[in-house]
């Protein structure tokens, strides 16, 4: 069939991109309200897109967080390669948790739905959610291998022309602790394609729409120009910048960035970065490259919709084997605790440009805390609680206490904690003076006390970062405390794995973030106001 | 002197001071604008009452009940002028206000505001006590620790104060305690105890909304002091009532001692009104839909009430952005806010797409077309050029739009998009519509309902222009325009049920519960709701009770709202009960998870009862008076059309679109195929062609 190219105009694109928008968040909210995952729900660790019959995405969710808005477009494109059309029909739904093609860890379920119109395929509706287990062991940096971490879910048909693949759901089952639960949340994801494609055939039904490619081209292009533009307004050169995380503790890991703009261009090369590991902390490249377009955006197009149009004129690369692009059978559970440093890469090479748009060190990667026991009626459990630090000060203002970043999860309820987990927790407060000095301070981290009342023993993991290299600060900032994990009083290594009796104790004390400017500089209100409100107790480091 | 059959409404809004006076023998009301006097907001009040009542030659001693609403608490908070206030938590828990959800509302902003908590650190204290999740007391209160606690913060100048205790909605003891010895140590100084204010389970929520209640408790008993006495002294001796957010009405005393209930009370009352005149055409499943000049609201209307959420969020750092607010677990009507209204301002964005709003010219300097300095084009100045406004006849012919002035803002961005100056105009108003209508879908969805299944009901000065191609977008094909729009809210007070809610959070499935527990819970709320119904409208007046909880599959994070079946509840109900959760779940969601345990998280219990002779007249009739055509640009063609005088139209009467029916406030717009009938009470239905139909024959817009 000949086809003439059809061009929009200001209204009708505008019309049309709303439509999309507004329906990838209808899924969303319908995803939300049928899932079991608390990861889902209360922290949005998900996320829905529709792509182009090429996988190239042409909307997503408003609310998704950085890195599945990074990776799950390239999971769709993985699945073509495995599916290309030929192989697909209506009605099939495909799934993938594989940590390369995936997000860099298990429990990330992708599904993906080819959508047909008039029998020829037209576009994909997909998703990404945490599920609440994918068993393995619990999550923690201690496995050395994949193999350790769960049940692997190659490319494959969870559906078939509607039919779902019973055993594959039977494998599934039987590999998780939570098999309602994990199955619940899968069926919530199918339901959310099922809702984009219904919308989807509606739009372009009414719109007159045949296929998506001339509107993919289309938005696709727009968002392109726009990156490109704003890239163009930046000097060209060869930025590099560098940091040091706890790592191993007896083996601190080094992060190496080169950013390079030419042009309309960039591109990041992780050329000098240390290589993987033997333990889950492993960061693979759909997850590098997600975290560093994060951070790009972040310093560009902040407005920016994100599409695959945003992307193209951004290119990543990173040796083979190294921590940010490991091989097979690299573990990568808690991959965030190296991917949440590298939009503060990021920031260290494009601080060099545009200052104005960065901000010093973040307590982050997120801190959290894994319990897995067998409850007093005797069945298996699994919880995570996540806390977070502070953010870097920037030219602006304070860097905000207590805030998750680059991810977006919130922390969980005490109340709702000391439900569902035989815990006590016997505060949860600010850190004074946490927060790196600088004439911008950054944001204070917090320090919670937990006691166990189980009867039975509870296996506890951590997520625990910058207990050894604190949250820097820039522009003559100082930096922000470094985190502390102590059991009973007792500083232990984070990255392992203990058992907590009943009346044991966990102290969490997550990093404050790095100062902006110099602290002499100061305004006397602003001290003379933390110093009232106990957020400074010490005013040495401003000179006074 | 005959019994008392008048019944008054009063209706503070930002503007202007709204009240109603209804006769409850004839249906018949009366109403009168008052400008608001933000400085003593009684005197408005007052002076408005006095008005109208010399107007129409009432008796103030002919009245049997008032009713009121106002905005004013909200603005309080917004603007930040409540009381100096303190709050004592559990120790080791005073910086849970400070450290919030931990979660930003923006992914890409380095520098997003969030609010500022409304008591600051210095002015959080602590004192040693501890209950369990289960309720029992681990620790018990340190009766020093409280007392030395409230003498700092009275040190420091607190004149309101809250007190929060994990836990405390399992067991409040440990909170009423505290209530009665600070009561003894500071007679006088207003205590908002958690327990009592949002007795639910998140400390974070519980505390933000238990802070807000001491934060305005002081000026809502001031006020509403002053405007009982103030009623009195103007001989109303009726009986005052308060519109609550969830639409329900209660006590003086009710409402002083819980005013962050009152927040929505002005939108509640709008929603109630809607709800009312969709009912009277038969209509129960409706989304009402109010545009003004800056922004959009949105309320649904399911089985012939308003949904209630029982979350709001207050005084958001970005009006139109969920999460940047002061989050309040209280039951309100459910509104969204949409950055949508008469003044939203076009302009091409970065990606060389129209966008409309959410800025706003408001009405100062307002849309191009006022001729009061504005040069942004905005979506009145559109509608102007699309001949969808009357140039002499604007605001009841008190303004003159200039159209030469819209025809410039609007070519301005016009030339900047390469569109011909009536292709913007038209842009302009179907982006509008869209963003409406977005914004419409996903909030249906999130209810798990479709929009296509409902009837659209418009109000405000831009409901009636942009109703019908809003409708056309969800897929909706009934729209209805009802009369006296202007004052609809305070009629709404008089209309609305005397309505108190209670919850309590239980957190157990329903194979732990014992049916007695359950049934003895139901009880205590019940009791409670149903001794503040009678107190409101006499212990005679027949209350319906009805139960709810909040419900889910066991392990999920997230509660729906069931409607349970009535009590009392014994061993056969559990089946009923897991049915009721059943239905309700299947009717939002297409699956059933492979789960068995049901969980209850919060029952609530909603006692309501109807205040006597809460009828409107039916039928407005007069004789019919044709009153010309206009121009109106549909497919890029001028085509004339006939405008209709909405006070012309007798009952029965039938119009045919394309046609605009005018009142003083507002003009209808009829698109081609549309057929409008007016019916005896007063509504205005319209049915809009079939969906295919629809998609064919773009109506003022240009495809798609």
């Amino acid at each position: 069939m000949e086809h003439t190219p059809r061009s929009f105009d200001a209204v009708e694109l505008e019309l049309l991109w709303r439509r999309l928008i507004s329906l990838v968040d209808e899924a969303a909210a319908a995803l939300v309200r049928t899932s079991f995952s608390t990861l889902v729900r209360e922290s949005y660790d998900f996320s829905c897109v529709v792509t182009d019959a090429e996988g190239q995405s042409l909307v997503q969710a408003t609310e998704s967080i950085p890195s599945f808005i990074g990776t799950l477009p390239e999971t769709v494109k993985h699945f073509l390669r495995f599916f290309p059309a030929e192989a697909l029909r209506p009605g099939d739904v495909l799934i993938t948790n594989d940590l390369w093609l995936g997000t860099g860890h298990l429990p990330d379920i992708t599904v993906a739905k080819p959508i047909f119109r008039h029998g020829r395929l037209v576009a994909f509706s997909a998703s990404t959610a945490h599920a609440p287990d994918i068993g393995g062991k619990i999550r923690s940096p201690e496995p050395r291998e994949v193999f350790e971490e769960g049940l692997q879910i190659p490319p494959m048909k969870l559906l078939r022309a509607g039919e779902p693949d019973e055993t594959l759901v039977a494998i599934i089952r039987k590999n998780v602790r939570t098999p309602e639960q994990t199955m619940g949340d899968l069926w919530a994801q199918v339901v959310a394609l099922d809702l984009m494609e219904e919308r989807l055939h509606v739009l372009m039904e009414q719109a007159g729409l045949h296929d998506l490619s001339d509107l993919a081209r289309e938005v696709q292009a727009r968002c392109e120009n726009a990156m490109r533009a704003a890239i163009a307004a930046l000097p060209d050169g060869t930025y590099h910048s560098a940091l040091q995380t706890d790592g191993l503790l007896d083996k601190p890991v080094t992060l190496r960035m080169a950013l390079t703009i030419a042009g309309d261009r960039i591109e990041v090369d992780y050329s000098g970065t240390d290589p993987q590991v033997d333990r889950a902390i492993n960061c693979a490249l759909c997850y590098t490259y997600a975290m560093t377009m994060y951070g790009v955006k972040v310093c560009t197009t902040p407005t920016l919709p994100n599409n695959e149009g945003a992307w193209r004129p951004i290119s990543v690369k990173a040796p083979e084997g190294c921590i940010v692009n490991p091989v097979f059978p690299a573990s990568g559970g808690s991959r965030m605790l190296i991917g949440h440093y590298l939009p503060m890469l990021v920031f260290g090479c494009l601080g060099q440009v545009v200052p104005e748009r960065v901000m010093a060190a973040c307590g982050s990667p997120m801190w959290g805390m894994n319990q897995s026991g067998v409850n007093a009626a005797g069945k298996p459990y699994a919880n995570m609680f996540f806390f977070n630090g502070g953010m870097g000060g920037n030219v602006h203002g304070d860097g905000i206490s207590c805030l998750s970043w680059p991810s977006n999860v919130s922390s969980t309820p005490v109340e709702i904690s000391e439900h569902i987990a035989p815990l006590r927790i016997h505060h949860k407060r600010l850190r004074p003076d946490s927060g790196g000095p600088g004439r911008h301070r950054g944001g204070l981290g917090q320090e919670i006390l937990i006691e166990s009342r189980s009867d039975t023993p509870i296996a506890v993991s951590f997520l625990a970062e910058r207990t050894i290299f604190p949250a820097f600060g820039i522009e003559g900032g100082q930096a922000g405390a470094p985190g502390m994990l102590r059991i009973n009083g007792e500083k232990v290594d984070p990255k392992r794995q203990y058992v907590l009796q009943r009346g044991e104790t966990v102290l969490l004390a997550t990093p404050g973030g790095g100062g902006h400017g110099d602290p002499g500089l100061r305004g006397p209100g602003a001290l003379a106001a933390d110093l009232a409100s106990g957020h400074v107790t010490d005013p040495a480091p401003y000179g006074r | 002197m005959s019994a008392p059959h008048l019944a008054l409404a009063v209706d503070i809004g930002g503007t202007f001071t709204d009240v109603v006076v209804l006769d409850q023998r004839t249906g018949r009301f009366h109403a009168h604008k008052e400008l608001t006097t933000p400085d003593n907001p009684a005197r408005g009040v007052v002076t408005g009452i006095a008005r109208l009542f010399a107007r129409e030659a009432l008796a103030c001693a002919d009245v049997g009940r008032i009713v009121h609403a106002t905005t004013l608490f909200t603005n309080a908070l917004i603007e930040r002028r409540g009381a100096r206030t303190g709050l004592i938590t559990t120790a080791g828990f005073r910086d849970t206000l400070e450290i919030g959800h931990e979660r930003k509302y923006e992914l890409y902003d380095l520098h997003l505001p969030l609010p500022e908590p409304l008591v600051r650190r210095s002015l959080r204290e602590e004192a040693s006590e501890r209950i369990g999740p289960d309720g029992g007391i681990e620790q018990p209160l340190d009766a020093g620790s409280l007392r030395a606690a409230a003498a700092r913060l009275v040190d420091k100048g607190v004149e309101s104060l809250a007190v929060v205790f994990l836990h405390a909605y399992a067991n409040p003891a440990h909170e009423q305690a505290a209530g009665r010895i600070l009561a003894e140590a500071h007679p006088g100084l207003p205590v908002s105890l958690s327990s009592e204010v949002a007795p639910q389970i998140r400390e974070y929520d519980r505390t933000s909304t238990t802070v807000a209640n001491a934060y305005i408790k002081p000026l809502a008993d001031a006020y509403l002091g002053r405007l009982s006495t103030d009623l009195r002294e103007l001989g109303l001796r009726a009986p005052l009532f308060m519109m609550l957010s969830n639409g329900g009405l209660t006590h003086l005393e009710e409402a002083q001692r819980v005013p962050v209930q009152l927040l929505e009370s002005g939108p509640a009352a709008g929603a109630l009104a809607a709800a009312v005149f969709g009912a009277r055409s038969g209509l129960r499943d409706l989304l009402a839909f109010d545009m003004g000049g800056t922004t959009a609201k949105l309320c649904v209307v399911q089985g012939g009430e308003p949904l209630v959420a029982h979350r709001f969020e207050a005084g958001r750092e970005r009006r139109f952005t969920r999460g940047s607010g002061l989050p309040l677990a209280i039951s309100t009507v459910e509104l969204i806010e949409i950055g949508a209204g008469g003044g939203s301002i076009a302009r091409l964005d970065a990606l060389g797409l129209l966008k409309v709003g959410p800025r706003s010219a408001g009405s100062e300097p307002g849309p191009a077309c006022y001729a009061r300095g504005g040069t942004a084009p905005t979506v009145t100045d559109g509608n102007l050029l699309l001949g969808l406004l009357d140039a002499e006849g604007f605001a009841g012919g008190t303004m003159r739009l200039d159209a030469g002035l819209a025809e410039r803002a609007v070519g301005e961005v016009a030339t900047e998009g390469g569109l011909a100056t009536a292709e913007a105009a038209s842009g302009i108003h179907a982006v509008v519509n869209e963003t409406m209508a977005a914004a419409a879908r996903v909030h249906v969805a999130e209810h798990g309902r479709d929009a296509r299944d409902f009837a659209l009901l418009v109000t405000g000065g831009g409901g009636p222009l942009h109703g019908c191609e809003v409708a056309r977008r969800l897929g909706i094909r009934r729209v209805v325009c009802p009369p006296a729009a202007g004052v609809a809210s305070a009629l709404g007070l008089l209309l609305a049920p005397a309505r108190v809610d209670r919850v309590a959070t239980l957190a157990r499935t329903l194979d732990q519960l014992p049916p007695e527990a359950l049934e003895a819970a139901f009880q205590r709320l019940e009791e409670e709701a149903g001794a503040v119904v009678a107190a409101t409208l006499g212990p005679d007046v027949p209350r319906e009770v009805r139960r709810g909880a909040d419900m889910r599959f066991a392990g999920q994070g997230y509660e729906i709202v069931a409607a349970l079946p009535p009590g009392p509840y014994g061993a056969a109900s559990l089946a009923p009960l897991r049915d009721a959760f059943l239905a309700a779940y299947d009717a939002i969601f297409t699956r059933r998870p492979p789960v068995q345990g049901i969980e209850f998280v919060n029952i609530r219990v909603s006692v309501s009862a109807k205040p006597p002779g809460s009828s409107l007249e039916p039928g407005l009739a007069a004789a019919p008076t044709p009153v010309g055509q206009r121009g109106l640009r549909i497919e890029g063609k001028l085509v004339p059309v006939p405008v209709h005088a909405r006070a012309g139209l007798v009952a029965g009467a039938r119009l045919q679109g394309p046609a605009l029916v005018e009142d003083g406030m507002s003009t209808l717009v009829l698109p081609p195929g549309a057929v409008a009938s007016v019916e005896a009470n007063g509504n205005l239905v319209v049915t809009l062609p079939g969906p295919r139909q629809a998609a064919d024959t773009p109506l003022m817009e240009h495809a798609p």
